[in-house]
């Protein structure tokens, strides 16, 4: 199983690298509970409405720190070296891919970890951890399938932090509607809901392929 | 075509440079006759041969601008990841010309068609903007297109920016069902106008007549403008190859 | 005539964007003709120089 000895191995070398930079946790982090806290004051939470907008103040708040963490991990590699002296092994390029996918999922996902208890007290909605973290799954999967990929290709242009965004929040639009209604469906339960999770798995599926299929075309040089 | 992709040969390409010129103004001007000769036909079946369609009244016959506008401009975004296919196959920069070009168009087009869908959108519900499944997939195509043209334009006139904008776009072709379907559902939970596609399922065919010539003749000016973006994709290609041999 | 007023003020927006458009690809397209001979005059020069 060379490819998967690969993908750890890389992924191994990231999970050391950032370790050692501990502001950028911190820094998602914050910027997580912050959009909780900013939304709770633009929408003026009142027990009604509460639970229309706390998923979706949720998956915003997951999808803005996502893109932070994305735009972190191929803006370290750029820094001349690594990333070339990488592509010059004989290593598969699906397997960088993986390793980027999964180091970034590993990174946001703890930032969600966190965010989710205070998200729960804040809001004042119970924390059903164990239904939740599927979609929170799938949809940060879906999320970072998408980003991994053009992180890499916006990296390559001066205004990346602009530039990732605008080209993956179209791209998003299916899985962050999922994600937002299969959690509220999840606090509020409503009958004859679509099968969100469905979709959700079907596009993590469809993209996660693409996504590593194309992806040497964007590090060749 | 006579220029060659791969050679560098500066003195052939000089000599096929004239040669370019000369050819295809006659494709141009056949195809811009062509398309005026569409529209004066379009513009006189859409106001005086086509019935006044008896709910909307009048301004129903924004639909035959909007409907062909909004269609080429999806089919763009198809043209666009062929011509990245194929580039990504064959490694023959004029498919990314081809790319290039379908790209600005159907960011245009759909510019075209959100206008007019909006317009008419206001005249039949009163609102300038609807949620609905088409409306909101337009959009996000056009925001796919846009980032597209971003990406393009940060990048250069490189071959990593062609392998990259041709990802861009099959991962935008794939998604654009994903996201219609995504948005149809969510839709049923906030039931809101439809577009009134089908406000006679069966058009008359009057209107059907007028609109499929509106349909021909904006295919014929999509035609008309690709010749002329490739045309200019090639020439600022050239140029910027030329000069890099000087410097 | 409500209506009308729309259909007309669409069809203007489409007509006179449709020819801007048109306008700014003629002015690009003589403008990348222009910088070409400017450039080919430049290759021509040194061609001639290094002859």
């Amino acid at each position: 199983m060379i490819f998967f000895e690969q993908v750890i191995a890389i992924l191994w070398k990231d999970i050391r690298y950032e370790l050692r930079s501990k502001q950028m946790w911190a820094g998602m982090g914050l910027f997580a509970l912050l959009v909780l806290v900013i939304f709770n004051f633009a929408f003026d939470l009142r027990v009604d409405n509460k639970a229309a907008v706390a998923p979706g103040a949720l998956w915003v708040s997951f999808v803005f720190a996502s893109m932070l963490g994305l735009g972190r991990t191929i803006a370290a590699e750029r820094e001349k070296g690594s990333m070339d002296r990488l592509l010059l092994c004989p290593v598969d390029r699906k397997a960088i891919y993986l390793a980027k996918l999964l180091g970034n999922m590993l990174f946001i996902g703890v930032v969600e970890i966190v965010a989710l208890p205070i998200f729960a007290a804040l809001f004042n909605v119970p924390l059903l951890l164990g239904p939740l973290l599927p979609i929170v799954l799938l949809g940060t999967l879906g999320i970072a399938a998408v980003g991994t990929l053009f992180s890499a290709m916006a990296a390559a242009t001066r205004a990346r932090e602009l530039l990732l965004p605008i080209l993956v929040f179209p791209l998003i639009v299916p899985i962050v509607i999922a994600a937002v209604r299969a959690t509220g469906t999840l606090m509020v339960p409503v009958s004859n809901e679509p099968p969100w999770l469905g979709l959700m798995v079907a596009f993590d599926v469809i993209f996660l392929s693409i996504s590593m299929l194309t992806f040497q075309y964007i590090v060749e040089e | 075509m006579a220029l060659a992709g791969q050679d560098t040969n500066v003195k052939r390409r000089d000599a096929s440079g004239p040669g370019q010129a000369e050819r295809f103004p006659i494709v141009s001007m056949v195809l811009l006759a062509l398309t005026f000769i569409g529209m004066m036909i379009s513009i006189w079946m859409i106001f005086l041969y086509a019935p006044t369609d008896a709910i909307e009244g009048d301004a129903q016959r924004i639909f035959y601008f909007h409907l062909p506008s909004a269609i080429i401009g999806m089919l763009s975004l198809g043209i666009v990841a062929l011509g990245g296919i194929v580039y990504l196959w064959k490694k023959d920069e004029r498919w990314d010309w081809v790319a290039r070009a379908a790209a600005e168009l159907g960011t245009v087009f759909l510019t075209f068609a959100l206008i007019t869908g909006s317009i008419w959108g206001r005249t039949t519900w009163g609102t300038w903007w609807t949620w609905d499944a088409r409306l909101t997939t337009t959009l996000i195509l056009w925001f796919i297109y846009i980032g597209y043209l971003m990406l393009r334009s940060y990048m250069g006139r490189t071959p990593a920016s062609a392998r990259a904008g041709a990802v861009l776009a099959i991962i935008g072709l794939i998604d654009v069902p994903i996201i219609y379907e995504s948005v149809n559902w969510w839709r049923t939970l906030h039931p809101q106008a439809v577009l009134p596609l089908g406000s006679s399922p069966q058009l008359p065919p009057e209107m059907l007549l007028t609109l499929v010539v509106a349909f021909i003749t904006f295919t014929l000016l999509f035609s008309f403008l690709m010749v002329q973006l490739y045309q200019l994709e090639k020439m600022q290609t050239l140029a910027q190859q030329l000069r890099a041999s000087v410097e | 005539m409500q209506g009308l007023t729309y259909l007309v003020a669409a069809y203007a927006i489409i007509w006179i964007g449709l020819l801007a458009y048109l306008g700014v690809v003629m002015l690009r397209i003589r403008g990348v003709r222009t910088e070409l001979a400017a450039v080919k005059e430049l290759v021509r020069e040194q061609q001639e120089k290094s002859s």
